[in-house]
């Protein structure tokens, strides 16, 4: 028994009924369907002759039956190949005597028998495309037959019948007689009441009848037509436009790791409740940063949740030479306690997968990381961020005691300014001369 | 010179910033006192005063303690009341920061710290010289006590000299 099919309403009773055979009166106490293919001819199998075994079939085949293509044939052939191939055709049979042919011509059914000869007549169940059922039996097409249409049904029926017809057929013939063009299934079971087809394919609640725009398609970039043109930003993705001000080609360029993607469940009374939590750095490598959690059943879900987040979150994060961090900063998030330390251009960042991405999406790039006591990857991730953006600026330093500051790193020879502060633009280049010391003077 | 009591100097002066006081007093002695000008001098602290119990008299528009009030005078310092003395310091903040971050004791009293001029040439490039951690973030600071009184770390290098590493500014 099927459950697919939706049970029928109480008001198809009184429609008229399905009944592909002669009607009986009777109801339908099973939710399986309807065997509507039994009144069509199946599919014309491969029949050999009436009344003749394969063995007959080999006996009686005569040297005269494998002859070259009349010129009938000939014409039906080009309508379907082209020249190139016509000329194949007629080399290949060429290449065969007939007599071969007729002496060695057999179906083989030994299991030695070659394989490759596919019969593309029937659809194998693995190797072939997988031919569903249609969703629905309704024709949009369908209509009414006129009068006319009818009468002449009835002139057929008559003029088809018997010498002497008797009333069963009659009856017979006015319960199955058809009275829509169209598909069958769509009037011996259409769509039910539960599920019913107020709309033709294409059609809206505003734009009903004949007049209906075609919906445009988009090709995805495996290559398969969707109606989401990739194109439209979705809804989530609008929202983060109109709350961060950044536009799309801009979000494209961010960098985005997920960094924590775990299972979480929540237990109530009626079990345990699983969902994903995911926790998302993002930055534009140039010293904007921010991190996002998103929670979902669905990880999809939770990853573009946690990733909104983190671009919505996104800060400064102050950058000493656009490299590295203002002293050594510290962080404490539950049992994580860490350290990250400021170090010499071309140091690199050596620190933990966690760190390294964060200051990657920070665009820090001389950076050494200690991380003690706990290492829970999500809380270190909170106390990166809360150690990085714990820094302070040199020149509030100076500001708050009343001192002026110079920069000895930032003077060479001359006093010519090489490095520019950290928030105006970004470094080009400089001599590496060794670490100094920001004084205070 | 007592670094018990300096130790409880820093700690009263943490726990003043961390309560956002403007001013509060520590107990009078000379090493406090040279501290806390050093201190002053530095930006960290706003004034010190030596005064008596009470709170000596506002400055009327700046609203700190004056050093020399015009209407009563300085208390002469004299034998009598040399005991009842203590340094009251006005506290900075910055938005809403203390000025002053945090004070903590390199020489203990049960351990006393000296460095020399090479050792504190690697402490104030950030590198760590047997116990004292070098300076290694902005607006860090340390102070000596040396033969030419109480100096920050990078003012002993340019004099060249050496001493007791008193406490660490972060």
């Amino acid at each position: 028994m099927s459950l697919a099919r939706p049970a029928r309403c109480l008001f198809c009773t009184f429609s008229r009924a399905a009944s592909a055979g002669p009607r009986v009166p009777s109801r339908q106490f099973h939710l399986s369907s309807i065997q509507l293919a039994d009144r069509k001819p199946k599919l014309p199998e491969f029949n050999p002759p009436e009344g003749k075994t394969l063995d007959e079939v080999y006996r009686d085949l005569k040297l005269e039956d494998f002859k070259p293509y009349t010129e009938e044939e000939k014409a039906a052939l080009k309508e379907e190949y082209t020249p190139e191939q016509i000329a194949a055709i007629e080399a290949g049979e060429a290449a065969i005597d007939p007599k071969d042919l007729h002496d060695q011509f057999r179906l083989r059914r030994d299991p030695m028998r070659l394989k490759y000869l596919d019969d593309l007549s029937s659809i194998e169940p693995g190797v072939d495309k997988h031919v569903r059922a249609p969703k629905t039996n309704a024709d949009y097409n369908a209509t009414f037959k006129s009068d006319d249409d009818l009468m002449e049904d009835f002139v057929q029926y008559f003029i088809n019948s018997p010498e002497d017809p008797e009333p069963a057929d009659l009856v017979r013939f006015l319960e199955t007689n058809r009275v829509t063009h169209g598909k069958e299934e769509n009037e011996l079971n259409g769509h039910s009441a539960i599920a019913p087809n107020f709309l033709n394919e294409g059609e809206t609640l505003e734009k009903m009848g004949d007049n209906v725009e075609e919906r445009p398609r988009y090709r995805t970039r495996e290559g398969e037509l969707t109606y989401v043109n990739p194109d439209e930003p979705t809804e989530q993705e609008k929202k983060l436009f109109q709350v961060t001000g950044y536009s799309r080609d801009y979000i494209k360029t961010l960098y985005l790791k997920d960094l924590v993607v775990r299972r979480v469940s929540n237990q109530t009374r009626l079990g345990k409740i699983p969902s994903m939590s995911v926790l998302t750095v993002a930055g534009n490598q140039k010293g904007l940063m921010g991190i996002g959690i998103g929670k979902s059943d669905e990880i999809i879900d939770a990853c573009q949740q946690a990733r909104a987040r983190a671009i919505k979150n996104m800060r400064p994060v102050p950058r000493y030479e656009n490299r590295t961090i203002f002293g050594d900063v510290k962080g404490k998030v539950g049992a994580v306690e860490l350290e990250l330390m400021h170090r010499p251009p071309g140091f690199g960042l050596r620190c933990q997968h966690l760190i390294f991405e964060m200051c990657r999406a920070a665009g820090i790039q001389d950076l050494a990381a200690r991380v003690n006591r706990s290492r829970n990857p999500m809380n270190t991730v909170k106390a990166a961020y809360e150690a990085l953006m714990s820094q302070r600026d040199p020149e509030e330093i100076a500001r708050a005691r009343g001192k002026k500051m110079v920069d000895v790193r930032g003077v060479y020879y001359s006093g010519r300014k090489i490095f520019k502060p950290w928030h105006e633009t970004p470094r080009v280049g400089g001599p590496r001369v060794a670490e100094g010391e920001k004084k205070i003077e | 010179m007592s670094l018990v009591n300096l130790s409880h100097v820093c700690s009263h002066l943490n726990n003043a910033c961390k309560a956002r006081l403007g001013l509060t007093s520590i107990p009078n002695s000379k090493l406090h006192l040279k501290l806390c000008l050093a201190l002053q001098n530095d930006g960290l602290l706003s004034s010190v005063v030596r005064g008596g119990p009470t709170p000596p008299p506002m400055h009327p528009i700046l609203g700190t303690p004056n050093a020399i009030d015009e209407s009563e005078g300085l208390e002469p310092l004299t034998q009598s009341n040399i005991a009842t003395r203590r340094l009251w310091l006005g506290l900075k903040y910055w938005q809403s920061e203390p000025v002053l971050g945090k004070l903590t004791m390199v020489s203990k009293p049960t351990r006393r710290v000296t460095i020399d001029v090479a050792g504190l040439r690697r402490v104030i490039r950030g590198e760590r010289s047997e116990t004292v951690e070098g300076i290694r973030s902005p607006g860090e600071a340390l102070y000596l006590s040396t033969d030419k009184g109480i100096l920050e770390a990078r003012e002993c290098v340019e004099k060249k000299l050496g001493g007791l590493v008193l406490c660490r500014i972060r």
